[in-house]
């Protein structure tokens, strides 16, 4: 068993209710193949940085999850055939210090979920060190 | 070469912050290594260390491929308000 994470890109298109259902159907593959989910993070609907498929929003969602290192061949050939994605993007935690950040990680997708929506936005915070202030010109 | 020196001793930001782990869905934190035209910034400009000059080009990568930031600016594909997704 490995850890894993994938950005999945829903197309905006669709109602929200076909959405969840896509998302529902996303995690099944996961399931299916022997994955076990440790925490979901709805990101939303964003705006794309640029088109996918000449859409330009797109309804984002990143799933963790753990799952043996030869199934991930087969969801991804599973998520290419969903016509609904836009995109998705898979991502190995191997190493001792990417294990760690990923268990941060989920801590932090499963925060943000049980807290409400409204809170959640204040609780967040973004970690900018005051020292990446861009100072080019001196 | 003295009026050359425009820019003042450099030094790993990354490293004084202590970054183990970067996150390629936090676009904020990216902010510091890209340029105004979305591209990769030179170590020799920013003065990040070769460490963290190559986790943040991976990190870039992997969210230029999830449309979080653009490839290319161009002029017709200027963006209007860059980060606006920033929360």
């Amino acid at each position: 068993m490995r850890n894993y994470e994938n950005l999945v890109i829903v197309k905006p298109t669709l109602t929200a209710e076909e959405i969840q259902a896509n998302i529902n159907a996303i995690e099944e593959v996961i399931t299916s193949n022997g994955g076990e989910i440790a925490a979901r993070d709805a990101m939303g609907m964003r705006k794309l940085a640029y088109p996918l498929a000449k859409n330009e929003r797109g309804y984002f969602h990143v799933i963790y999850y753990s799952v043996d290192p030869s199934a991930i061949s087969e969801i991804e050939r599973r998520f290419r055939i969903n016509e609904e994605l836009l995109r998705f993007v898979t991502i190995k935690y191997d190493t001792n210090r990417e294990v760690t950040a990923w268990n941060q990680l989920v801590q932090k997708a499963i925060k943000k979920a049980t807290q409400p929506a409204g809170e959640a936005k204040v609780e967040e915070e973004v970690v900018i060190p005051a020292a990446f202030e861009k100072d080019e010109e001196e | 070469m003295a009026e050359r020196r425009k820019y003042k001793k450099r030094y790993c930001k990354y490293c004084e912050a202590k970054v183990d782990f970067m996150d390629y869905k936090d676009v904020g934190a990216l902010r510091f290594s890209l340029s105004e035209r979305y591209k990769i910034m030179p170590r020799r400009l920013t003065g990040n260390c070769k460490r963290h000059q190559d986790m943040i080009a991976t990190v870039i990568k992997r969210a230029r491929a999830a449309a979080l930031v653009p490839y290319t600016v161009t002029r017709t594909t200027v963006v209007t308000a860059p980060f606006e997704n920033l929360r």
